[in-house]
């Protein structure tokens, strides 16, 4: 367990000193910005028009920001090692494949959760931008979503880091990941195939299927979705860490 | 004999059928400087790698501190420091940070970091980029990385490879002091036998994933043998007084060379050759330079793919520094 915390910490500093955290800063503001710019007229009032305003802002966040930030971060974390033969250097060192690999991925994880807890005080500011009643928040429906837009991030984060880690370009993943996030909107109709695809579950899980969104892989239910995301990520994660452990290096 | 630090027996790496390494057995004694020597591609790095635990051997045994690698990794690379091939950096980030992405795994004080950058002297480029440096100093930091841990045991994969003769020299210097200061035993690969005759105490010689020879560097040195040279006025007559004094002699441009020769019958041919009134103008010995040695034994354990090479003859025992063997070869 120290050894995980060590291998965190060294990552901290990786990814510290490099501009990539500002896309957690950024991708919200954007949000931030669909959000001022949206009509609220016919959102409603009270808890209806917080969950309007969620799916207004949430729409692009959780379509696209979300999964983009999950390539660019899982590349990311690889990227210096790639780049300057690192990875001979770090696994000659007393830390244990594993630990190394969960370092990486927690750190991917960490800097979505930035951009998730951003995201969610930028949707607050908004609302109250907007004159909503700050009262008649509904904490349950939006926590839930924002928790669960996180948690869907996390098979595709383990997904794509193992694909980072497999593949020693920067680039091929996150062109690989933007080929998949693309189709998100026409997978989202399918209900069966969209609560499978990675790259469409954490929209799926964000938006409210309430107002209007109860179609396609919408309409399910949100536990059905996220026991398929647990079982996603633990099958990902489970290939990502039985082949880096034997990966020669 | 003292505790073994490295043991590998029947050490076998194969690639595709192709053994990169061949049943390699490595026995490094503690307080070492074991040179790991060998021409390109003969197996080094990939020993290396497997003695680090980067790569899975095909089969045999690797024992580091007389414990299995493949049970107690972490334990051993605890007390291992490495420079593998070329140096691993991040670009971004400067020597300082570079190496405190390290010392966060390895938990050694922080004051560790001024004192390895001191060392390979990078104190005053500590806070620049390492993407700027030149090729040299990412070699000189990653020693620092290496020896950030306090290791008992540094493995350094060509560590001078891409610097400068007085950087050569430095680094030559530092490993040397090593085992005296600090006991720590040192395996480090190369494919110039001068310089590994410059800094270790014993050496194991690869070719084509094989050890074809491990031994001190004294026992080298004595199998090498040396040749006495006569330099004088008239040779091809003296070979008839020679012969008379029952000596062989080999004739090379006007110089008489002798093989396994004593001084009294040195003493006794010179004093002949004297009373026959050659001028003698020297008379010299010439240690058969390790390089031939290295350069015969690599050829007859490759055969045809380095023919030529067991033609060159006559000592360079000076060659250049830095050269490699087939720079030695091409002159
Ligand atoms: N990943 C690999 N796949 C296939 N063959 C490999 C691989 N790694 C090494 N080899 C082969 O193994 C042999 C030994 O290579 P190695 O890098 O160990 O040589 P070396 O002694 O370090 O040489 P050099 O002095 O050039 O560094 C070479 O023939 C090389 O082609
Ligand atoms: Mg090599």
């Amino acid at each position: 367990m120290t050894t995980w915390i060590a291998a965190l910490r060294s990552e901290r500093i990786k990814l510290g000193r490099s501009q990539v955290l500002l896309l957690a800063v950024f991708a919200p503001l954007l949000s931030v910005l669909i959000g001022l710019l949206s009509n609220m007229n016919n959102l409603g009032t009270g808890a209806e028009a917080w969950e309007g305003l969620l799916l207004v802002m949430a729409m692009f966040h959780a379509m696209f920001f979300l999964p983009m930030m999950t390539g660019i971060f899982s590349a990311f974390v690889c990227r210096y090692e790639h780049a300057g033969g690192g990875w001979k250097q770090i696994l000659s060192l007393p830390v244990s494949r594993t630990a190394l690999y969960m370092a990486k991925l927690l750190t991917v994880a960490g800097a979505l959760a930035l951009a998730q807890i951003l995201f969610s005080i930028g949707l607050l500011v908004v609302g109250m931008v907007k004159g909503m009643d700050i009262g008649s928040v509904p904490w349950g429906v939006l926590g839930t979503r924002l928790l669960s837009g996180f948690i869907a991030c996390l098979p595709l984060a383990a997904l794509q880091l193992f694909v980072s880690t497999m593949w020693s370009s920067f680039a091929a993943p996150l062109v690989l990941n933007m080929i998949f996030t693309v189709p998100n909107i026409l997978i989202a109709n399918s209900a069966t195939v969209g609560p499978y695809y990675p790259w469409v579950q954490p929209m799926l899980a964000m938006i409210p299927n309430s107002g209007g969104y109860d179609f396609g892989a919408f309409s399910l239910p949100l536990e059905n979705l996220m026991v398929t995301v647990v079982g996603s990520f633990v099958l990902f994660l489970a290939a990502g860490l039985i082949y880096f452990v034997r990966k020669p290096v | 004999m003292t505790e073994l630090m490295i043991e590998t027996r029947n050490l076998t790496k194969k690639y595709k059928g192709a053994r990169a390494v061949d049943a390699l057995n490595l026995a490094i004694p503690q307080g070492e400087i074991y040179g790991f020597l060998g021409p390109n591609g003969a197996g080094k790095t990939t020993t290396i790698r497997m003695l680090l635990g980067l790569i899975r051997p095909s089969s045999g045994v690797v024992q580091i501190f007389g414990q299995d690698l493949k049970r107690d990794r972490i334990k051993i690379l605890r007390r291992v420091g490495s420079l593998v091939e070329y140096p691993s950096y991040y670009g971004h980030l400067n020597a300082v940070e570079n190496l405190e992405t390290i010392r966060r795994v390895l938990d050694v004080p922080k004051a560790r970091i001024d004192e390895v950058l001191h060392t390979v002297g990078l104190t005053k480029d500590a806070k620049r980029h390492v993407k700027g440096y030149s090729l040299g100093m990412k070699q000189r930091l990653g020693i620092a990385a290496a020896l950030l841990g306090s290791p008992e045991l540094l493995i350094l994969d060509e560590p001078t490879n891409g610097l400068d003769p007085s950087g050569i020299l430095e680094i030559r210097e530092l490993i040397k002091k090593m085992p005296k200061e600090q006991g720590i035993t040192v395996l480090v690969s190369s494919h110039l036998l001068s310089e590994v005759e410059q800094m270790a105490s014993s050496v194991g010689i690869v070719n084509q994933g094989k050890m074809i020879f491990q031994d001190t560097i004294s026992n080298l040195q004595r199998k090498a043998g040396s040749e006495i040279h006569i330099a004088l006025s008239d040779a091809e007559a003296a070979m008839i007084i020679v012969r008379e004094q029952g000596c062989f002699a080999r004739l090379e441009e006007g110089k008489l060379i002798f093989k396994g020769i004593d001084n009294g019958q040195i003493a006794r041919l010179v004093a002949a050759l004297v009373d026959a009134r050659h001028s003698i103008y020297r008379v010299e010995e010439r240690r058969k330079s390790l390089e031939d040695l290295f350069l015969n034994m690599t050829a007859s354990a490759s055969g045809a793919s380095m023919g030529g090479i067991s033609q060159i003859t006559g000592g360079h025992s000076g060659a250049p520094r830095g050269a490699g063997l087939p720079k030695e070869v091409a002159q």
